[in-house]
């Protein structure tokens, strides 16, 4: 086994992990503008683009791969104008950012707008008729009352985009050191009947799958202080 | 308007919540103008609409509505963030030492109970010191005991506080207590708005006279006016009543009169404004009795007689009642509602 650790090319490991912590914060901030919008706001078509915003979570990663190459490949519209600016994104590790993103984006959404929508607007009026403008607002009430559900929504965004492998595997490909992510190299190394080398993968990610969870159970814990009322001692003088 | 408490009185679901969060800039109304202190907080036509942040006006939700993540302290201190820290602290203190909640400025809104929470709103609506300070039915969500104690710290806080009270209620003895003027509203907006003697004493019309528990109410027609004394007909009798002011009603016109059922009286045949009775039903309340009588086969009196009055009633007996001049009031949709609006 120590032969095999010394032998091993760390690469996946790092390629995932950029991977993973770009597309998450891409998620993180589209998640939490799109969510507050569609939280807030009422118009025809609500629900037809709140299911495209959830797509991506039922669709087999395959397909959600097919889609985004018929976008962004050679002959794709928004893909032939990066290939014609020479930066094609198919087998790119932007590619690899873009699957990731896109499946993990459902999770992020969710879990915010969930979130969101559980805010009393009478406490974010509150605020308004106290002086705050819509942007104090926004950072001093919604998203500290909001901020157990977006953790949460962060974490499942994190854990889902390290395990995405059928989109990834379409768009971005098995490039060594680029596009090859932990589950992409785990594949190709079972493949390849390197089974000790894969084993390896696999217990790295369920270790940082684990932890996730972890974290998940500590903010729903965290959540809890403010969403109900602790039976501390209330003193009788009301 | 000076420095006073004012109702808004109505039923739920006719507009007062949104009444005061037009007010308050947190609604934008279709049409009209809301004009405090001579400056124009909306106007529809000259396109004004200051933002609910630039109004300085104070509102206590009805669910209280703290910031659930701050403590008692911040939340007071939010409204006030411009000031320096330390008269920010000396006003935070000021103000929970005024709603007596010293010892929880540490404690977080769900560690209190509602009454407390209730004072922290309020201390927390008032450190901006605004022009106008909103109440959206203050006292709904609590018991009894808590409420007394509450609406008397309201009009405490209400003496040395420098600008206008609103507050909205559906409860008519509570608007009364606590206020000087009242609005009263009804599905579709204003119907009365005067003092607070003159709502209960003068309802401008049958509207009114319901939502402040003027619970009898009859038709008739007028047949007769010589000086207080109104004849009018009802059906197919006659009946003879003294007035305070019947003198601005004309022969035949339709006329409607309401008395609440705490001023009728019981009487001895002769009186003045006295009518027989057959007493319908009775009900025993803390201290006195609610009679149903029927008087002229279809017109419904009720009538509260306290307890110690004498012994209760009994039911299919006919009974004299006394009807105060001072006490029986005249509604017409036009009659009275020019003079009390």
């Amino acid at each position: 086994m120590v032969d095999v650790m010394a032998a091993m090319d760390l690469n996946p490991l790092w390629v995932s992990l950029k991977t993973v912590l770009v597309a998450t914060a891409i998620t993180f901030v589209l998640g939490i503008i799109i969510a507050r919008w569609m939280a807030r706001r009422e118009f025809k078509g609500k629900s037809l683009l709140d299911g495209i915003f959830i797509l991506p979570l039922v669709l087999p990663p395959t397909v959600v791969g097919f889609i985004l190459l018929w976008f962004l490949g050679r002959n794709g519209w928004l893909g032939s104008l990066f290939f014609e600016i020479g930066r094609p994104v198919v087998f790119s590790w932007s590619a690899a950012v873009i699957a990731a993103a896109v499946v993990s984006f459902p999770l992020m959404y969710q879990t915010a707008r969930g979130a969101f929508e559980q805010i009393d607007a009478n406490i974010e009026d509150a605020a308004r008729t106290l002086g705050s403008s819509e942007w104090d607002v926004f950072w001093q009430v919604t998203i500290p009352m909001a901020w157990p559900g977006i953790a949460a929504g962060t974490i499942l965004a994190f854990a889902r985009s390290l395990g995405e492998f059928g989109a990834t595997l379409m768009l971005a490909g098995n490039i060594p050191g680029r596009t090859q992510t932990i589950p992409v190299a785990i594949y190709f190394l079972v493949e390849g009947g390197r089974q000790q080398q894969a084993l390896i993968w696999v217990l790295v990610i369920l270790l940082i799958s684990f932890i996730s969870i972890v974290a998940l159970n500590y903010w729903k814990k965290h959540q809890r202080r403010f969403s109900s009322r602790p039976n501390r001692e209330v003193t009788s003088d009301s | 308007m000076d420095q006073e408490i004012m109702a808004i009185l109505g039923p739920s679901g006719c507009g007062k919540t949104m009444t005061l969060k037009c007010i308050a800039g947190l609604m934008t109304p279709d049409q009209g103008k809301i004009i405090l202190n001579e400056q124009a907080l909306f106007d529809s036509q000259q396109g004004i609409n200051l933002p609910a942040r630039e109004r300085n006006i104070g509102f206590l939700f009805q669910n209280y509505a703290l910031f659930p993540h701050l403590t008692v302290h911040e939340n007071i201190a939010f409204g006030i963030k411009s000031l320096p820290a330390a008269q920010r602290n000396e006003r935070v203190q000021q103000l929970l030492s005024k709603v007596r909640m010293e010892r929880f400025g540490h404690r977080y809104p769900a560690q209190l109970s509602g009454g407390q929470q209730q004072r922290v709103a309020l201390a927390r609506a008032l450190a901006p010191e605004p022009e106008v300070l909103l109440l959206d039915e203050p006292f709904s969500a609590l018991d009894t005991q808590v409420k007394e104690r509450l609406e008397a710290e309201l009009l405490e806080i209400q003496a040395d506080f420098q600008g206008h009270v609103l507050f909205v209620t559906h409860n008519l003895a509570e608007a009364y207590r606590l206020s000087s003027k009242m609005a009263v509203y009804e599905t579709g907006g204003l119907i009365q708005w005067g003092d607070r003697q003159t709502i209960i004493e003068r309802p401008a019309n049958k509207k009114v006279a319901y939502l402040t528990g003027m619970e009898n109410i009859f038709n008739g027609i007028v047949s007769g006016i010589e000086g207080s004394r109104l004849d009018i007909g009802l059906g197919t009798d006659y009946l003879s009543l003294y007035l305070d002011n019947p003198s601005s009603l004309e022969i035949n016109q339709e006329v409607s009169l309401a008395i609440r059922p705490d001023y009728i009286k019981l009487a001895d045949k002769g009186d003045v404004n006295c009518i027989l009775a057959e007493l319908t039903g009775s009900t025993e309340e803390l201290s006195f009795y609610s009679y149903s009588f029927r008087f002229n086969e279809k017109i419904n009196l009720k009538a509260n007689i306290p307890k110690s009055s004498g012994p209760r009633l009994i039911v299919g007996k006919s009974y004299h009642l006394h009807l105060p001049p001072e006490n029986l009031v005249i509604i017409g949709d036009n009659v009275s509602a020019g003079r009390s609006s």
